[in-house]
């Protein structure tokens, strides 16, 4: 049952994203309400929640390559570049039993999108095309080296990461398509929403580095400590030009 | 002494024209040798100039092209892919595990090196800090430093590395807006491309760093003449003397330290043009000189041939002694014509003269046999028709024009001698003393001394001198025999006792003709000659009728000797 009250305060989190007061009323709400269950049973886990602010200045970026993609005619608005920052715990205990996930990283427009994603180890990524030309995704990380050969409109490709790390993949075909895949061993990651605000539930109590990790800059480890029962906030800020 | 004999007409001529045609075609060398070096020099500037602007765009072209072949690598995306995967994991990974991926770099860095042969393609991470190096050159590449720092990215320079000199174009490599390290690619401009310049200009070419030779296909001499005062003098003149001769120098390229020249030797390029123009004047003067040769023989013979012909008749005439027939003009020339003419009437003139001259001498001779025979009326016409007598002798016995007027002449003069004996002793009518007659015995001898003060009269000496010897050696003054005595002296003797027997004398009365014959007949063999008084019986009837009227004539007369006389 406990677990049943977490996921749903924190499906309840993720779905309101633009009120933290809410959040942070419906929380206590929901600790006052368990309250007499705490008192029956000591929570075992902890939380965190924070905040990613992007802070660099503003400046135009590079030229992209000698041949500048499709990406100037690009119908669809490129997502912020909040999407492609990933809040996980560093060293976070290997869990042995993983829920697996199928999560899917589109090839639309000559760019993967989304750009940045987190799994589970063993869980499975679906490479859809949705270009009216080819695609093709290939990896040369350490985790997992493959190519998954040239594939068409409305075909897709998938891959399962049995290994915990980053996974950088390309497209052979457009030099300037790279998505990055984050396969962990555990469950202590999240992504921030629009506004950076991200939370992670189920810490065991202890002192964790917990970085957050952007394409371009890599990771901004702090320390944290999450006590069982609370939550721990933190707050990063990401010299990453926002666009 | 030996006399130098002047040279033939023709070697003149020849030696003449030739001359000529040989110092106008050395002038004419001179003249074509200097302006085509001059016209070479300007050409091979020229074309230098030309190929300095073809190069210079051929250069830029590279430059793009090289810019625009990194550009392309760098989009190469597992390049990137190897990159990009290098510089996220550059974080986490260990350093074995970073060497991995530089390995990966580095064989992506292979791969397309294999394509496109590059001598060196370099991948620096975004802090300049070399990552990986292929291409021929990889090993010799400086690995530490940042080479071009200096320069602005996708751009492309030449750079001057302990390696050499590099034509070197640098892009950065961005994937997503970030930048994941710098592509160079560069070119050595080394002996190959030195040569492939030379190729294309049809020049030499050179490569220096500073002062310092880097490539060049240059002979060896301008090379070692290569000092920093003539590269210097490189970069301002358009011709430097280099190793001894003249090169014509245009500077294609110069950055940093790094200069590229093409050069062009002026003689090198002269030299064929010389030479060809030198095989054309050498047909050309080979023409000249046997057109020359022929029109100096053929001018030379037309002036030689007639001068020839002229002096081989007049040879001629003077081995025959014929100067009567006049020389015939050759019709080649005017001039050797009117020479002829000329000498046609000299010899006329001197013919004549020599006639006058002759006739003279004879008048005079003949005037002084006269003269000798009229001191006697008994030996008036006496010379004349021994003369008559002897002439005809001489003919029967077939002697020759010359014998014969040696004879007549002689026969004249034979007794010129007497002039020296008293008229007492020569006109006495009785016997002669042996006094008296050794005088007459000195007569031939006094006539030769007479003779022999007039070179004229030389032939005749031996018929006054001899004509009293006898065949049996009792004649005078020497008393020669037989053959001894010259024919023409024999036949006067004869003739000479011919007339005397058939004359009269005072002491005794003429005697018929053939009284004298009988007489002469009697003596034949001892005093006279027999052939010669054989002769005489054999003419004397053609000659007894002049003979007999000239006596009866000059009997009538008995007294000087006519003018009539003395024409017969």
């Amino acid at each position: 049952m406990p677990s049943k009250i977490r996921e749903l305060i924190t499906e309840m989190c993720a779905r309101v994203p633009y009120q933290p007061p809410a959040v942070l009323l419906m929380v206590t709400c929901a600790l006052l309400a368990a309250y007499p269950a705490v008192g029956r049973a000591v929570p075992a886990y902890g939380r965190i929640t924070g905040i990613v602010h992007l802070v660099a200045l503003g400046g135009a970026p590079l030229r992209s390559g000698a041949y500048p993609s499709r990406q100037v005619n690009r119908k669809t608005p490129e997502a912020a570049e909040i999407a492609n920052v990933v809040v996980f715990v560093k060293d976070a205990p290997v869990e042995s039993n993983l829920p697996v996930t199928r999560v899917g990283i589109s090839q639309r427009d000559e760019a993967f999108v989304p750009r940045v994603s987190a799994i589970t180890r063993a869980s499975t990524v679906e490479f859809p095309n949705f270009d009216s030309y080819f695609h093709n995704v290939f990896s040369l990380s350490r985790g997992a080296t493959f190519d998954l050969g040239r594939f068409r409109k409305g075909e897709k490709r998938e891959r399962t990461f049995p290994r915990a790390g980053v996974i950088k993949v390309y497209c052979h075909i457009h030099s300037e398509m790279a998505a990055t895949i984050m396969v962990f061993d555990h469950r202590l990651y999240a992504t921030p929403a629009a506004d950076g605000v991200f939370a992670i539930s189920d810490v065991p109590p202890g002192t964790y580095q917990l970085s957050a990790w952007h394409e371009r800059i890599g990771e901004t480890t702090k320390a944290i400590q999450v006590v069982a029962g609370e939550s721990a906030s933190i707050e990063f800020s990401l010299p990453v030009v926002d666009r | 002494m030996a006399h130098k004999t002047p040279p033939r007409f023709v070697v003149r001529t020849l030696i003449a024209t030739l001359a000529t045609v040989a110092f106008v075609l050395s002038a004419v060398l001179l003249v074509v040798t200097l302006s085509v070096r001059g016209r070479v020099r300007d050409g091979v500037v020229d074309k230098l100039g030309t190929g300095q602007r073809l190069l210079g765009a051929l250069e830029e072209r590279r430059a793009d092209e090289l810019r625009a072949q990194v550009a392309t690598l760098a989009e190469n995306s597992t390049l990137k892919a190897a990159l990009d995967t290098y510089q996220t994991e550059l974080q986490t990974t260990s350093p074995a595990g970073r060497q991995d991926l530089v390995t990966t770099i580095k064989g992506e860095l292979k791969k397309l090196v294999d394509r496109i042969q590059p001598d060196v393609l370099e991948v620096r991470d975004p802090s300049g800090t070399l990552l990986a190096v292929a291409g021929r050159l990889a090993d010799e590449w400086p690995a530490a430093g940042r080479l071009h720092a200096a320069h602005a990215d996708a751009d492309a320079t030449v750079v001057t590395t302990t390696a050499g000199v590099f034509r070197i174009a640098t892009v950065p490599v961005t994937l997503q807006g970030t930048k994941l390290g710098t592509l160079g690619l560069a070119n050595a401009l080394d002996e190959r491309y030195a040569l492939e310049l030379s190729d294309l200009s049809g020049a030499r070419t050179l490569i220096l760093s500073g002062d310092r030779v880097i490539a060049s296909t240059l002979p060896p001499e301008p090379v070692m003449a290569l000092t920093p005062e003539v590269i210097r003098a490189m970069a301002m003149n358009d011709v430097v003397p280099l190793g001894g001769s003249d090169y014509a120098v245009k500077r294609l390229l110069q950055q940093g330290t790094a200069q590229v020249y093409v050069l062009d030797s002026i003689d090198a390029s002269a030299r064929p043009v010389v030479q060809g123009a030198l095989r054309t004047m050498g047909g050309i003067a080979l023409g000249a000189f046997a057109l020359a040769g022929l029109a100096s023989v053929w001018l030379s013979r037309t002036i030689a041939r007639p001068i020839d012909t002229l002096s081989a008749s007049l040879s001629g005439m003077t081995r025959t002694r014929d100067f009567d027939h006049p020389l015939l003009p050759g019709g080649d020339s005017l001039e050797v014509d009117t020479l002829t003419a000329a000498f046609n009437t000299m010899m006329q003139s001197v013919k004549a003269a020599e006639a006058e001259t002759l006739s003279a001498y004879l008048g005079t001779i003949r005037a002084l046999a006269l003269a000798l025979d009229a001191r006697d009326p008994y030996t008036a016409g006496h010379s004349e028709r021994v003369s008559a007598v002897s002439l005809a002798i001489g003919r029967c016995m077939s002697l020759d024009e010359t014998e014969l007027e040696v004879l007549r002449l002689g026969a004249l003069l034979h007794d010129i001698g007497k002039i020296g004996i008293s008229d007492h002793v020569l006109m006495k009518p009785g016997p002669l003393t042996d006094e008296e007659y050794e005088m007459i015995k000195q007569h031939p001898g006094v006539g030769a001394r007479i003779l022999r003060s007039v070179p004229f009269l030389e032939p005749h000496i031996p018929i006054v001198e001899l004509h009293h010897e006898r065949p049996d050696g009792k004649g005078y003054p020497h008393g020669l025999r037989g053959t001894e005595i010259p024919l023409v002296a024999t036949i006067v003797h004869v003739a000479d006792a011919f007339d005397a027997m058939t004359s009269a004398r005072a002491y005794r009365p003429a005697l018929d003709t053939s009284e004298g014959l009988r007489e002469l007949w009697r003596c034949a063999g001892s005093q006279f000659d027999a052939e010669v008084v054989q002769a005489l019986a054999r003419v004397l009837p053609s000659i007894d009728l002049s003979a007999a009227n000239t006596e009866t004539r000059l009997k009538r007369v008995a007294g000087p000797v006519s003018l009539r006389a003395l024409r017969a």
